[in-house]
Order: C-alpha cells, then structure tokens, then sequence
C-alpha cells in the first residue's frame, strides 16, 4: 500500500511539474506574441490591409474632369472605395449605435458630429437600419499633391427603417445630393466635410416596349394572350444543382423535348443565390444559363426563372451585394426571349418568422424596383408559398404566384377568395402530390392516386382557366438537406413528386400532366 | 315651355344640392384623419441657432420628428409630451445641409418638409490650408497648389463665393490676390520663378488671417559644366590623389545647384578600361578624388550629373617614375630580393607599391604572388614544399616596368 501511494505522490508531482512548465511556456509565448503585434510597418501604413467589398451599391461616375488636376485610375477606385466604405461604415454604425470603425474613414472633427447623433440615439434606443442603393458621383476638385479631393454625389438613394425600442416607427425612402471633402489620411480617404444641398422625389421607371404584358389579369406574349401550362424543372440526377458540375446541355435539351411534347409551354428554373457566386455572379453559371435559355427558345418554352435561392438574409446592410447580384443576372438577359418572368424569390414568406417580416417584404419591394431598372421587359413576380401571403406587394409584381400543397378539396374556396381580392394574372406556380407510399409513409398516396389528384386539380383549372405550373417532372435519387431538412421521411416524401420515375417510366399520373 | 324650364331649373338645382352634399360630407372625412401644419415661418437656418419645429395637429396625438441630415438620422421627442413643439438637437443644428423631417403620429406620418441650414456669417471664420507638393523646382513650369478651407466656427464650410484673399512673398515680390471659393475651397497655384528660394504663403478670410506657410523652391536641373583636375606631381607612382573639380554647376536660371548633387566621374585609361568616382556637390562644385596610376597612362576623364548634364572631357597624363630596378636572388634562388625601388627623386617609393610576380615551369603559369612594398623592398620566398628543385622563369612588375628571368634553377 505504501508503495502505491508513494508512487501516486511521485507522479502528481511529475505530472504538476510539467503541467507548470507548459504553462509558463505558453504564458511566456503569448506575452512575446503580445508584444510583437502592432509592430509591423506595413500594418501602420494601412497598405496590406485587406479590404473585402461588403458594400456595392451601383456607383456611376459622372465624370472626373476637375480643375485640379487629372486623376489616376487608380485613386479614384481608391476614393470611391473608401467613401463606399465610409457609407457602410456609418450604416452599420447606426445600426447598433456603436461607432466602431468610423475613425478610419471620418477625420478627426467630422467623425465627432456622427459620434453626438449616435450618442443621441442610444440614448432614446433608436436603432436605424439604412443602405444607399444608388451612388452618382462627380469630381469637383483633385489637389496637386494628390491628397484632397472633393466630389458631389446626386441622386443618392437611402432607404432607412427606422426602430424605436425595437418597434418599427418609420420606413422611408429618400434621395439627396451631397458634396464631400475627402483627404488622404494615413492611407485612407477619410470625409473631412459633408453637406446634403437637396431631396428630390423619386425618378419614374422607364417603361419600354415589351413583347410580354399584362393587361388586367391577363397575359399577353406578342399581343396573343398567354395562358402558363407548365412545370417545375430540375434535371433527373441534378435536382437544386441544376448549374453544377454535372451539367449537361444534352439531358436538359432532351427533358425540354418531354415537357414540350405533353403540349406544356412553360418552365420554372431555380437559380441559386450562393453557387451562382453571390455579388460577383460567375461568368460560366452565367454560360450555362444561357444556353439553357437559348435551349428554351428554340424548343419554344417560356422560363420563369427563380432568383435568389437558398439566399436568406434579408438584412438591410446585406442588400447591396443582392442587388449587384441581381443585376449581373438580370442585365445580360433583359433580350432574352424565352424569358417569361423573373421570380424574384421562392417562398420568402416561409421566412417570416425567422428573419423579420418587415426585413424580408422590405428587400422583396427593393428588389422588385431594381429588377424592373435592369430588365423592364419582362415580369416580376414572387413564389409565396400559400394563398394568404399571395396578395402581399400585389402593387409592385406583374404576377402574383402562389403554391398549393394542401388540401385539394380547399383549393376552390382559397382560389376564388384570393381571385377577387386580387387584380392581376395569378400563377398557381407550384402544386403537386408525392407518391411516397413505402417504408417511411406507409399509408401515404401511391402512384395511382397521386394519378387521381392530378386529374382531379386538372378539371379544377380547366374550370377556373388557371395558368399552373406543377412540381415535378422527375422522381429524384437523393434530395439535399437544405431542401427539406435531414430527416428521412421527409426527403423520401420530396423524392416522388415527380411525373416519371427515377428509372424513365412514366407513372399513372404523366396522363395528366396537361389535361 | 315655361313648364320645361322649371323643370330643367329644378333638376339643375338639384343635382347641384347633391354634390354640395356629397363635396361636403368628402370634406367632412377628410378631416377625420389626422393631419398637421407647421406653424413655423423659416425654412432657412443659420447654423448654431436654435430651430424650433411648432406644429399644429387638428386631432391632438403623440407626435415623434424623425430627421434625417448631413451626418445621419435621428428621431426625437417634443419638447413637453403635450406639445408639438420640437427642438432639434444642438448637433444637427449647428451643422451645414439640408434637413428632412417626418412628422409621425402613432401610426402614420403627418407631415413632411425640408429646412436648410447654412454656414453662420456671424462667427468667426476659421482657415484650413493646405499646401502641396511642398517642394518644387525653379523656373517657372512647376508651380504647388494653395488650398484654403473657410469655414465658421460651427466647422461648417462657408458657402460658395466667399472671398479669400492669399498671398505670397518670395525674395522681393510680394503678391496679394483675391479669389472666390467654390466647392468649398479656395484655391490657387502659385508658380515657381526664376530664382531658388523659399516661397512663404499666407491666406485671409475677412477678420481670419492664416498663419505662415512656406514651400522651398529648389534650383531647376543642371547645365553642363566644366572639370579640371588638381595633383600634386605628375608621377605615377600609385600613392598620390588626383582631384577633379567641376566648376560651380548651376540650372538655366542661374541657380547653383542643390547641395548633394552627384556628379560621377568616368576616367578612360589608354587601355580603354573604366575607372570611376564620384563626389557631390557643396555650394554648386563636387570633387572626385583617386589614386594616381602606377605606371604611365593617359586618362580622359568626363563628369556627368547622370540623367541631366555632362562635363567637358580632360586629358591627363602620368609619367614613369622609374625606369629599371634591381633584382637579387639568394639562398639557392629561392629568396628573390626587389629593390630598393625608387622614385623621381631617387627617394624610396611609399610603402604599399604593388610588386608582381609571375612563377612559370615549363612555359606554364603555375603561380601568381603579390606582395607591397615596404621600405622600397619586396621580398618572395619560394619554400622548397612548394617549388620542387627545377628550372623555372620569373616575370617580376612593378611600377609599370616588368623584368624576365629565365631558367632560374631551384635547388
């Protein structure tokens, strides 16, 4: 027994003598490390700092003729990032009502006026959530020596939502013009000084001749009323990766055959926010969208095409990067003719709850305006998920698109109810039944009355003149858990939408899949 | 007829009733809905004069004035809570631009409008200058850049066409000139003259004068300009400096170049070979200085500030300073004696003279020694581990004389 304790003792001590050591080793390296950081010179100077863009509002430059002297390419990239920045920083700085940041790109006696505001708002808990949208800038002076400039910037668009104790008070547009004096201070442009001179009430959209209208609740595609017969799409192996490695030109050419040839003459196509590469969109996604669209065309199919899939925030300082993306999108296809409409969103209300309903229908309403500057050809509509949520933002859509899982017996009632309520084209863009009897649903619906529901839903708008789009053309062999979550019975249910069966056949309900 | 008319008059009457009612009753509902006035006169400001908003609401409610300005929004409350008076806040106030404002109600905006603030005339004026590059060159093509930003007291720029009076003094000129500020700024190049100097700088703003502001002006490139050289014999003899002097080096203006100029000097030996040196220039001359040759030569030399000018080209010559000089061989040959090696004088040479002997067997080169003299004499030891007994020749040169010694026998 004594020896066993002795030995216990021996090695606590061993074992607290090295535990020591490394301590005071580590200590040791993190009071170096201290030490050193700060140290380096290129820090100091602000020259290796690494700037990601978070903020891109469109920004013009009127012109750069000063009396001054003429300005260096690089410089002005230089300003305008900085005073971007300076605008992001001051969002954000209202936001939270912290001014951090703000010190690098507002000089010493300007930044105090934007301290004394936030100071102010603090102390009634105010909190205002803004982004500018719109950025005209021209250069009025450039000094010699490079180190001043001062630049007027019109039209600025600000959008700002205003919460007091986390209420919601006010939610305005505004657009003004400001001049600003710029220095180069430690690397930085920094404001020196900053006027607003104007408002001005908001520019009206262009509208050109467009080949698609609307006239009350009808469309119309060159002056020949249209009526939307179509479905979802995603390709059988790719399904929510339509634009992905493993794209291929020849099996959506031959899909687009199937689809054509049931006499459908509409397709939805789903573009997703992340893999299309955020705000800078990627040149070969936007290639394969292409030749998708150009596939459509010569098939004679109509794409609606989904914006903004997976995206979920919604936050106000988020919004310039969506625009950026939306219009890199948006704008290399505005003469596109197999475009039919832009949706902008699909199923945003489901994120109500989550992200805010006034943040999410306030980035919807922005990004129905932006869509219509770049592309007022073709239609905007948005994918609610229900028929409730239908008539939101009805103002500011071409379309109203809903989707319709639940039961089909309701589905007259829900219709004609929102039927009268709204004045414009509805689109019942998604509906559909799983044919997902098996081990995970065992009393759910098999193939033949998946059949039923179609033929059914099929008299139902025959009836009504419903323009419809259905969910699916394919049974899928995996379903990603973004989609509907892990759980295995509910990604076994998003499995059998389809119309034809993993192996090609068609099942029961491909009968009606127009009729 | 006159029964038609009746009618006619009556049906006119009537519906004229009717729409005064129903005008009446659209008038009625509209002033259910909450609605206010601003009883406030002014639109225009003076910054850092308080601004008070008085509105006039028909259904009294609790009111909040969202601002939005210069700097940012803020949303405040009315002076008292039974009132629609508001206040805005000493920061905004005091600052330049215009100021949006929504009235708010409890549920919706009652009343929208603009004010402006401009810059106080009344304060004091106070200047910011900036004055860039702060070095330039004479002659007249380079000019710095004047920058005055008025503003008052409140830190808000004065408005355009402001008069701001700069001025500048350079040796005996004095100038004043008047100019009108606009895009917040005055400003103005001033150019360089003919002549090098200090150009001092001032601005003023009514009773606001700037303090003293100076850009040096720097003498403009420099012309060609002679050299001569400077050493104390004409031997070479390895140990004495040559000195070459450019003349004072000055620009087209006359200005005496900066001191610190480089000027290089390139020598060209007969061989063809380059030597170079450098020196720079205090009040407009530089020196260059080397080492004479250590044999006869004739050197060309040339300056040049690089880049901008170059000098005229001077030959001198070095003659020998001895013709022959003595060689001993003892202890079997192998401790090989130079010298005494003498000078024009027939003093010994400095010590430090480069002697150079070349060892060959059998036509081959198989060894090179160096050595420097001293006390005129260069002693070589060739070690029996090294040199195997044998016949061997020796080049021996010195001071430009190189003397042969053949089949040397090594014990």
């Amino acid at each position: 027994m004594m020896g066993w304790n002795r030995n216990i003792y021996r090695s606590f001590i061993i074992i607290s003598f090295v535990g020591v050591i490394i301590l005071l080793l580590f200590g040791i390296g993190q009071t170096l490390s201290y030490l050193t950081t700060g140290a380096d010179r290129s820090s100091m100077l602000h020259l290796a700092l690494h700037k990601e863009r978070v903020y891109l509002p469109k920004l013009k430059w009127k012109d750069t003729i000063n009396p001054g002297r003429p300005i260096e390419k690089q410089t002005l990239q230089d300003i305008e990032q900085d005073y971007l920045n300076a605008w992001y920083i001051r969002n954000a700085a209202y936001q939270t009502n912290t001014p951090k940041g703000i010190e690098d790109y507002y000089t010493k006696s300007a930044r105090k006026h934007i301290f004394a505001s936030l100071v102010s708002n603090k102390e009634k808990n105010i909190a205002i959530h803004g982004t500018t949208t719109t950025h005209n800038i021209a250069l009025d002076f450039y000094s010699a020596d490079g180190q001043l400039a001062v630049i007027t910037d019109t039209g600025v668009k600000e959008y700002q939502r205003v919460y007091r104790d986390h209420e919601l008070v006010l939610e305005t547009k505004l657009q003004s013009d400001y001049q600003v004096l710029l220095m180069l201070e430690d690397g930085f442009w920094r404001i020196r000084h900053m006027v607003k001179d104007k408002n001005h009430t908001s520019d009206p959209v262009t509208q050109t001749n467009r080949s698609i209208k609307v006239k009350e609740n009808k469309i119309f595609v060159e002056d020949k009323e249209y009526q939307i017969k179509g479905i979802n799409y995603y390709p059988q192996k790719t399904p929510w990766d339509m634009f992905g490695d493993d794209f291929d030109m020849n099996v959506i050419a031959a899909d687009f055959d199937i689809i054509k040839n049931t006499g459908l003459n509409t397709i939805r196509i789903f573009i997703p926010y992340k893999a299309f590469g955020k705000a800078k969109v990627k040149t070969e996604k936007l290639e394969k969208l292409k030749q998708v669209l150009d596939k459509a065309e010569t098939k004679n199919l109509k794409v609606i095409v989904t914006l903004f899939d997976f995206y979920g925030d919604y936050s106000v300082l988020d919004w310039t990067l969506t625009h950026r993306h939306a219009e890199q999108i948006v704008s290399a296809f505005t003469d596109h003719n197999a475009i039919l409409a832009w949706d902008i969103k699909n199923e945003p209300n489901l994120d109500f709850d989550t992200r805010g309903k006034e943040n999410v229908l306030a980035w919807l309403k922005e990004m129905t305006h932006q869509i219509k500057q770049f592309d007022p050809n073709h239609l905007i509509t948005i994918g609610w998920s229900d028929t409730i949520s239908a008539g939101l933002l009805q103002n500011e859509v071409d379309l109203i698109s809903f989707h319709y899982y639940l039961d089909i017996d309701a589905f007259s009632d829900a219709y004609t109810i929102m039927n009268t309520e709204i004045k414009k084209p509805i689109v019942l863009q998604e509906f559909g039944l799983s044919s997902n009897r098996g081990f995970w649903s065992p009393f759910g619906p098999s193939e033949k009355e998946q059949a039923n529901y179609y033929k059914q839903f099929q008299e139902i708008i025959k009836q009504n003149n419903i323009h419809y789009l259905s969910w699916t053309l394919y049974d899928f062999d995996e379903v990603p858990s973004t989609v509907v979550g892990k759980l295995p019975w509910r990604k076994h249910k998003q499995k059998h939408f389809g119309f034809i069966d993993r192996d090609g056949n068609k099942k029961p309900a491909f009968e009606y899949i127009n009729k | 007829m006159k029964l038609n008319k009746k009618h006619i008059i009556l049906l006119f009457l009537g519906t004229l009733i009717c729409t005064i009612s129903i005008a009446f009753t659209t008038v009625l509902k509209k002033q259910d809905e909450n609605s206010a006035v601003l009883l406030t006169k002014e639109r225009v400001f003076e910054a850092g004069n308080p601004i008070v908003l008085d509105f006039k609401l028909n259904t009294p409610v609790r009111t909040q004035l969202f601002i939005h300005s210069s700097f940012g929004s803020n949303v405040i409350d009315p002076d008292t809570d039974d009132t629609t008076r508001f206040t805005i806040p000493e920061f905004m106030a005091k600052k330049k631009g215009v100021v949006s404002y929504t009235l708010l109600g409890e549920t919706e905006s009652l009343y929208e409008g603009e004010i402006r603030i401009i810059s106080n005339t009344k304060t004091k004026v106070h200047l910011e200058s900036y004055i860039g590059p702060p070095s330039i060159i004479a002659g007249g093509e380079d000019y710095t850049m004047q920058i005055v930003i008025p503003t008052d007291s409140f830190d808000n720029p004065l408005r355009d066409s402001t008069a701001v009076l700069i001025g500048h003094q350079f040796l005996d000129i004095e100038k004043e000139s008047i100019l009108q500020s606009k895009d917040m700024i005055a400003w103005a190049n001033i150019f360089s003259y003919d002549q090098s100097g200090r150009i001092l700088m001032f601005s003023k703003v009514s009773e606001t004068v700037s303090k003293e502001f100076s850009v040096e002006v720097y003498p403009s490139l420099p012309e060609n300009f002679e050299i001569r050289s400077n050493r104390k014999h004409a031997y070479a003899d390895g140990n004495q400096i040559t000195e070459f002097i450019t003349s004072i080096i000055k620009d087209e203006h006359g200005n005496i170049v900066s001191d610190g100029s480089l000027v290089k000097f390139v020598i060209k030996d007969t061989k063809g070979v380059l030597l170079h040196t450098q020196g720079s220039t205090i009040n407009g001359q530089a020196v260059g200085k080397i080492l004479h040759p250590d044999h006869k030569d004739t050197w060309q030399i040339k300056a040049y500030v690089p880049g901008m000018a170059e000098s005229n080209i001077l030959t001198i010559a070095y003659t020998q300073v001895l013709d022959d000089f003595e060689v001993k061989f003892d202890n079997d040959n192998r401790e090989i004696t130079i010298g005494p090696l003498v000078s024009f004088m027939e003093q010994l040479i400095p010590n430090g003279t480069i002697v150079k002997m070349d060892v060959f067997k059998d036509n081959q080169k198989i060894d090179t020694k160096i050595k420097t003299s001293s006390d005129g004499l260069v002693r070589f030891l060739l070690q029996e581990g090294f040199y195997v007994s044998g016949n061997y020749d020796m080049q021996i040169k010195a001071l430009g004389i190189q003397k042969e010694f053949k089949n040397i026998i090594l014990q």
